[in-house]
C-alpha cells in the first residue's frame, strides 16, 4: 500500500478532532499519545507500530503539562501522522522522523486555535447584553471548533494527500540520516526524564534517584520490583523522620 | 460515608433551585468547561454556560439574570479536573442561595492554588508516573500501556463528581479547609520519593537501547605469537557503570533544563543533533 483512502485519511482527523475536544471536556485522554497512536495502529493495521511511536513521544512528554495553559508539543497529531506514515512501510523510524517534526510544528496551530476561539467570547458578551441565551449557548458550543479543527484538517491532509509522498522522500534519505533517527529515538526520552527531575527536588533527595538506579542496572530487578522497593521505601523513610519529630519535639 | 447529595435538600429549600439543576449545571461544567477556551478569558465562558441552568431559576427578571452572567464572564482559569469543580460546586451553592456577590472573590481567591495543587498533582505526582510504566509495557508490546493512561483519564473524570458536591457542600468554608492542609504535602512528599526511586530505575530501563557497537582490536602476545583481541566498549563499561550513556544523556538533558533554563524545545533539538553527530561517527 502506497497511499491511503480519503477515508482513512477521514477518520483519522475525526479521531484528532475528538481527542483535543475530550481533553477540553471531561478530559479521558484521548489525546494522550500512547492512546491515540494504538487507536491509529488499529485503524491502519499496524498496533505494534502504533505501541511503539506512542510510547517514544508518552516518554519525551513525561514532564510537560499544560500548566495555566501553557502550549506543548502536540504529541497526539504526532502520533497519529507517524503511525499511519511508518504504517506504509517505514517502520518505527520512518514513524518518529514524521512524529517528532509534526509534533514540534503542531504548536503553531495550537496558538492559532487558542487565538482563535477569542471571536466567540466576543460574540457571547453581545449576546449577554441582549440576554439571549440561544446565542450564548451557540458560541460556548462552537467554541470547540478552532480547537477540534486545527488538528484535524492538517491530520486529514496530511494522511490523505501527504502520507504517500513523504513515505517516498523517506525511503530515498540517505542511511545517515535514518541512522540519525533512530539513535534519536533512543536517546529522546531523555528529554522526558529531564523535565519530570527539574520539577522534584534531585538535591533533597538524590539518594533515592541513585538506590532506583542501582535496583534496576546492577541487581537487575524487573521494574515492578523496583516500584515495590520504592513503595515500601517511602513509607519507610516517612515514618522514620515522622518518629524523628516526635523525638526532638 | 455521607452520600454525594447530602446537604442538597437545605440548599435547595432556599431558593428555586432543584438537585436537577444542580446536577445540569455539573454535568455541563464536567463535559464542556474549556470547549470555548481562548487567550482572553480562558475558562470564562464555559463557567458561565456551565451556571446558566442556576442563574436561569435563581434570576427570572432579565436584567438581574443579565447582570449574573455578566458576573460569570470575567477571567477565569484554574485546573479543569481537579482544581475547578470544588470551585465550581461552591459558587453553585452559592448563586443558588442568591449570595452572588461573593462568588467573584471565592473564584479569584481559589483559582490560583487550585491551578497549583491540581496541576501538580495530575502534571507532576500522578501523570509521569503512569506515563513512563505504561510506555514502558507498550514498549514490551503490551496494550495494558495505552489501557493504564485511558484508564486513568477516566479515573479523573469520574473524580469530578465527588469533587463537585465536595465543594457544593462546603460552600464558602471551602477555603478554610484548604488552607492549613498538612495531608497534601505529606501525600506530596511520599510521592516524590517514591517517584525519584522509580525514574532511577527506569531510565536504565527504558533506555536501555542506547549502546555503543564501538570495538578496540589490541594485538598481544600470546606464547610468542600475535593475536588479534577484539574487546567491546560496551562489554566494558557494562562491569564498571552499566547504562552509562542514558546516565549520561539525562543529565546533560537535566543540565540544559535546570541550569543553562533552556525551553523543552531547545533541549530537544539539541538532542537530535547530538543523535546525528554521535550516530555519524560511530558511537552509536
Amino acid at each position: 500500500m502506497a497511499s491511503y483512502s480519503i477515508w482513512i485519511a477521514l477518520v483519522l482527523g475525526i479521531l484528532a478532532y475528538l481527542g483535543i475536544v475530550l481533553n477540553l471536556g471531561p478530559g479521558l485522554w484521548l489525546q494522550e499519545a500512547l492512546v491515540v497512536g494504538v487507536i491509529t495502529g488499529l485503524i491502519v493495521g499496524n498496533v505494534h507500530l502504533g505501541l511503539t511511536i506512542g510510547a517514544t513521544l508518552t516518554l519525551m512528554s513525561l514532564g510537560m503539562w499544560t500548566y495555566g495553559g501553557a502550549t506543548m508539543p502536540d504529541f497526539m497529531t504526532g502520533a497519529i501522522l507517524g503511525t499511519a506514515v511508518g504504517a506504509l512501510g517505514g517502520g518505527e523510524t520512518a514513524g518518529l522522523a514524521v512524529a517528532i517534526p509534526a509534533s514540534i510544528l503542531m504548536t503553531q496551530l495550537d496558538v492559532l486555535g487558542r487565538a482563535v476561539t477569542t471571536v466567540f467570547i466576543h460574540a457571547a458578551d453581545k449576546y449577554t447584553e441582549r440576554g439571549d441565551i440561544r446565542g450564548v449557548t451557540l458560541m460556548h458550543l462552537l467554541g470547540q471548533l478552532p480547537w477540534g479543527l486545527t488538528r484535524a484538517i492538517p491530520v486529514f491532509i496530511a494522511v490523505w494527500l501527504g502520507a504517500g509522498p513523504i513515505q517516498h522522500i523517506i525511503n530515498a534519505l540517505p542511511h545517515w540520516f535514518m541512522h540519525g533517527m533512530q539513535v534519536t529515538g533512543t536517546m529522546l526520552p531523555a528529554l522526558g526524564f529531564a523535565l519530570l527531575l527539574n520539577q522534584m527536588p534531585v538535591k533533597k533527595h538524590w539518594a533515592f534517584l541513585v538506590i532506583g538506579y542501582v535496583l534496576y542496572a546492577y541487581l537487575k530487578l524487573p521494574i515492578i520490583g523496583v516500584a515495590l522497593v520504592a513503595l515500601a521505601g517511602a513509607a519507610l523513610y516517612l515514618k522514620l523522620r515522622g518518629s524523628e519529630a516526635r523525638a526532638e519535639s | 460515608m455521607p452520600s454525594p447529595e447530602d446537604g442538597l435538600e437545605q440548599v435547595a429549600e432556599t431558593a428555586a433551585v432543584t438537585p436537577k439543576d444542580v446536577r445540569s449545571a455539573m454535568w455541563r461544567h464536567i463535559i464542556t468547561l474549556q470547549w470555548s477556551w481562548n487567550y482572553e478569558r480562558m475558562q470564562a465562558l464555559g463557567y458561565m454556560w456551565s451556571m446558566l441552568p442556576i442563574i436561569k431559576k435563581v434570576y427570572p427578571n432579565k436584567d438581574e439574570m443579565i447582570g449574573a452572567m455578566k458576573r460569570h464572564l470575567t477571567f477565569y482559569n484554574t485546573n479543569p479536573q481537579i482544581g475547578s469543580p470544588p470551585i465550581f460546586g461552591a459558587t453553585v451553592a452559592l448563586e443558588s442561595q442568591k449570595m452572588g456577590d461573593a462568588v467573584d472573590s471565592l473564584k479569584i481567591g481559589l483559582m490560583g492554588p487550585f491551578a497549583g495543587i491540581g496541576d501538580t498533582i495530575q502534571g507532576v505526582l500522578v501523570r509521569p508516573m503512569v506515563a513512563v510504566f505504561a510506555a514502558a509495557l507498550a514498549l514490551a508490546g503490551s496494550w495494558v500501556g495505552p489501557a493504564m493512561m485511558f484508564v486513568l483519564g477516566l479515573i479523573w473524570c469520574a473524580l469530578m463528581v465527588p469533587l463537585f458536591y465536595l465543594g457544593y457542600r462546603r460552600g464558602v468554608g471551602l477555603v478554610d479547609e484548604v488552607a492549613g492542609e498538612g495531608v497534601l504535602s505529606k501525600v506530596t512528599e511520599w510521592a516524590t520519593i517514591f517517584g525519584m526511586m522509580v525514574v532511577g530505575g527506569f531510565v536504565p530501563s527504558i533506555m536501555s537501547g542506547l549502546t555503543t557497537p564501538l570495538q578496540f582490536h589490541k594485538t598481544v602476545e600470546v606464547a610468542g605469537k600475535a593475536t588479534t583481541k577484539t574487546i567491546a566498549l560496551q562489554d566494558t563499561l557494562n562491569q564498571i557503570l552499566p547504562s552509562l550513556f542514558p546516565v549520561l544523556v539525562v543529565g546533560l538533558a537535566f543540565w540544559m533544563i535546570h541550569k543553562l533554563k533552556l525551553s523543552p524545545i531547545w533541549v530537544l533539538l539539541s538532542l537530535v543533533a547530538l543523535a546525528f553527530i554521535t550516530g555519524a561517527i560511530g558511537l552509536f
